[in-house]
């Protein structure tokens, strides 16, 4: 017996299928874009986790808290620093700095005081602070406001790098009185609305103490998690601006006449190790490892070719501290790592692991190249790749032997990179663990409290020679930090170097044509 | 009948409770601690006092069994607790996004009966002809087709090149209607192709083995017309399997729809899961599983009720 359908019946039956498609067909192109106006559409990687403006909560929130908020001092196009609330700043012979703030207003209308950024160190330095800052402005001994436009700090030592402090986007200067998490700011943009997880609209400061500024009548902030998406949707000119263009991407979105991307070299990749247990415990096998991998590879493996070898400290060539005859301190050269190992007392190998994460492709695919390279002087890896959460935990417990990390130095000074080298501080996922070389430690005390360029130069390079001798970490490759936008924006500039994530603040002069 | 559903409802209850109960002890027990990770996000070594003051505004440093106990309580008053991140209430953001997230899946089961059913039914009546290849093959080709790939490809054709739909997002309906629905139909398509070919099969193979019963026989004997035996008398019967499959498939989907919430930028309850569980967000983490599991226990339970309603033969006592 055989059934057969008539056409009509299956045609009334597959009706939803033809409409569906039907429908799709109508919408024609262009009618889904927003209509032309005046508000940039940023896409953002992330939904800033909280609104804790002075907590350190990661580059997304940072790119908002730089639309709403404004420090004492911000970071300009060329890298280097320059007023914001303060017009000028100046530190005398005993290392007592002073802040002169300009007339500037909060969101509210209330001028900004000295009052106010007494209140912030305060806040910042107080016993329950959670900021990024505390251990900084808990070095600040006396606050001084002899009137409402002066500000005058002094610290137990003489400290070279307190301007940098106010630099950052997680010391955004507050009103008296107001909770961390206020976005009452006196940046160029005033909060006005957000989704959680979903969208933060913020629209123009006309009292924005920049005369003319921002070009743009606002800033709707929609996250797109996908690092896909966030291209898809630069592309589709759903979005204006998107942050964190994937490598894989970089070359389509170059080639777009319809879109610019705009990378600095910047943040790092780097290897660190378990020194509480052996074999790297010995500074040899650490510096075995430094010279054993073909950087080259890894940075095309992880970052599709965008990125540079880096065989010494992440300072960039056009750095004032970039010092020429150690730019190849970890050379390539599995000879000199067997050497080395041999040396040692390994000259037959051994197993160890190496932590890393599944979660983010770069530090997987570093993990596996650096694997392949450490194998061919005998170092047998296995890998441990958890998620990005267990690994952080990992790393803080020192539940590893080798580990990969990527992150960027808090500015280009040298300083900057305290947070990677002094080994003296508390256990951390950023440092080697249970390594810390007093020498390091030392130079980075001393460059902090030198007021002299040329004392500074020699100490540091002093340090980078300690760094690739005694290996207490080994550099892997610089990697390039993008952001891409659409062609008819300008003004908006991705910081050099280090100072990449802080690119946000240059959205004040983000404009159309 | 009563007692029946009483003791169902209490059973459901208790289920619902240990689940929550499972993952909230759980959940301490993986690496992570939610004040490190929070202030870490930059990729820097938090400050170490920093990260101690927040654990004890987080209040991550009591004792986890009375952290246990302040849970149920709040569970008791129906207030699912605040976000250890930025301390948003819970409960409203539920209420926010699991709506978005059953939409998606119910216009994704309407989409996927609409194509599956018929399609099944076609290729039923042509047993082993081209059309019923031709359907069996394509089935076999969504069904192993992850969903990340088939949203890439469609926001790829859709979005990039014809330009047609945004790249993944979502506008509240009351906002732009239109707009709403442009934005529904692309996720909702993608989880569809599986869900359709899912029921395709269903649907063809109760089909076949309805066609094959006597009353099927004796209607064509007595003359009914081949389209009434088909629609009114095949394909009625045939559905009743398909539809508890349509149902144990959505339950299935609250919860499971992340990849596509993802690569859609759908602000579902998904994509909030995951997001608090990469952020050891605890109270964020068991709010949103309880919500499902108790979803999904008392489709269950409505499930069972039901058949004991349409069907006597099923015993109402326990």
């Amino acid at each position: 017996m055989t059934f057969r359908i008539d056409r009509r019946g299956f045609v009334a039956g597959s009706l939803a299928t033809g409409t569906m498609a039907g429908t799709m067909a109508l919408f024609g192109p262009g009618a889904l874009r927003a209509d032309e106006n005046k508000m940039l559409r940023f896409g953002l990687s992330a939904y800033p986790p909280s609104f804790d403006m002075w907590a350190s909560t990661g580059t997304a929130a940072g790119t908002v808290k730089l639309m709403i908020h404004r420090g004492l001092l911000s970071y300009g196009k060329d890298g280097l620093l320059r007023g914001e609330l303060a017009e000028s700043w100046d530190v005398d012979e005993n290392g007592v700095w002073t802040f002169k703030l300009r007339d500037a207003r909060f969101h509210d209308g209330k001028p900004v005081t000295a009052a106010d950024v007494k209140y912030t160190i305060e806040q910042v330095a107080a016993p329950d602070s959670t900021a990024f800052r505390r251990s900084q402005m808990a070095l600040i001994t006396k606050i001084e406001t002899p009137d409402d436009k002066t500000v005058r700090l002094t610290t137990a030592e003489p400290i070279a790098t307190v301007p940098h402090w106010f630099a950052n986007f997680n010391m955004a200067i507050l009103q008296e009185g107001a909770d961390k998490t206020s976005t009452v700011g006196a940046g160029p943009f005033k909060f006005d609305s957000t989704e959680r997880g979903v969208k933060v609209v913020v629209t123009r400061n006309d009292d924005y103490y920049k005369p003319g500024l921002p070009k743009v009548a606002g800033i709707e902030v929609i996250v797109y998690s996908d690092e896909n998406l966030r291209v898809a949707a630069l592309e589709a000119g759903d979005v204006d601006i998107i942050e964190y263009v994937p490598w894989a991407a970089m070359s389509r979105v170059e080639e777009d006449p319809n879109l610019k991307l705009d990378t600095v070299p910047g943040p790092f990749m780097y290897l660190t190790f378990n020194g509480s247990r052996k074999p790297f415990d010995n500074p040899l096998v650490r510096k075995a490892v430094g010279h054993a991998i073909k950087r080259e590879d890894v940075v095309e493996a992880a970052f599709y070719g965008r990125g540079a070898p880096l065989h010494h400290l992440p300072l960039d060539p056009s750095s004032p501290f970039y010092n020429e005859d150690l730019a190849m301190g970890w050379d390539f050269d599995p000879e000199k790592a067997k050497a080395l190992l041999a040396e040692a007392g390994h000259g037959d190998g051994f197993d160890c692991t190496m932590l890393s994460t599944a979660q983010y492709g770069m530090h997987q695919s570093t993990a596996e190249v650096s694997q392949a390279y450490l194998s061919m002087i005998g170092i047998n890896v296995t890998l441990d790749l958890p998620d990005w959460s267990t690994r952080v935990q990992k790393g803080n417990e020192g539940q590893y032997d080798i580990a990969v990390m990527g992150t960027a130095a808090e500015s280009n000074d040298p300083d900057g990179m305290t947070n990677v080298l002094d080994g003296s501080q508390k256990a951390s996922f950023v440092r080697s663990f249970d390594i810390s070389i007093p020498a390091i430690n030392e130079a980075l005390a001393k460059g902090r409290q030198s007021f002299d360029p040329a004392e500074r130069k020699k100490i540091y390079h002093g340090m980078e020679s300690t760094v690739i001798d005694q290996s207490p970490m080994v550099f892997l490759c610089s990697r390039a930090q993008g952001y891409g936008t659409a062609a008819n924006v300008s003004g908006f500039k991705n910081l050099p170097g280090q100072l990449t994530f802080q690119s946000g603040v240059t959205l004040e002069d983000a404009m159309f044509g | 009948m009563l007692r029946y559903i009483a003791f169902r409802v209490l059973i459901a209850l208790v289920l619902v409770w240990l689940v929550s109960t499972l993952v909230f002890l759980v959940l301490h027990l993986v690496p992570g601690d939610p004040a490190e990770l929070l202030l870490a996000s930059g990729n820097t070594a938090p400050d170490p006092e920093a990260v101690a003051a927040l654990r004890e505004q987080m209040g991550l440093n009591r004792p986890i069994y009375e952290q246990y106990l302040t849970f149920l309580w709040d569970l008791l008053h129906l207030d699912f607790g605040t976000s250890l991140r930025d301390g948003a209430s819970i409960g409203p953001e539920l209420a926010l996004r699991l709506p978005r997230t059953l939409e998606l899946i119910v216009a994704a089961s309407i989409i996927a009966a609409l194509i599956g059913v018929p399609l099944g039914t076609l290729a039923a009546m042509r047993a082993g002809g081209i059309a019923d290849k031709i359907t069996s093959a394509s089935a076999s080709l969504a069904l192993s087709t992850p969903v990340f790939v088939v949203g890439t490809a469609a926001i790829l054709v859709f979005a990039q090149w014809l330009g047609w739909v945004s790249a993944g997002g979502y506008v509240p309906f009351a906002e732009d209607p239109v707009r709403h629905i442009k934005l529904l139909l692309m996720p909702a398509c993608t989880i569809a192709l599986g869900l359709s070919a899912v029921l395709m099969r269903m649907t063809r193979a109760s089909v076949l083995e309805v066609l094959e019963r006597d009353y099927v026989r004796t209607a064509r004997a007595k003359g009914v017309s081949r389209r009434r035996i088909i629609w009114r008398h095949v394909v009625r019967t045939a559905l009743v399997p398909v539809v508890t499959i349509l149902g144990l498939e959505m339950g299935t989907l609250i919860g499971s729809t992340v990849l596509i919430e993802y690569v859609f930028n759908w602000p579902g309850i998904s994509g909030y899961l995951v997001r608090a569980v990469e952020a050891r967000d605890y109270p964020e983490v068991v709010g949103i599983v309880l919500i499902i599991s108790f979803i999904f226990v008392f489709l269950n339970l409505l499930v069972d009720i039901t058949y004991a309603l349409l069907d006597p033969r099923v015993k109402l006592a326990k």
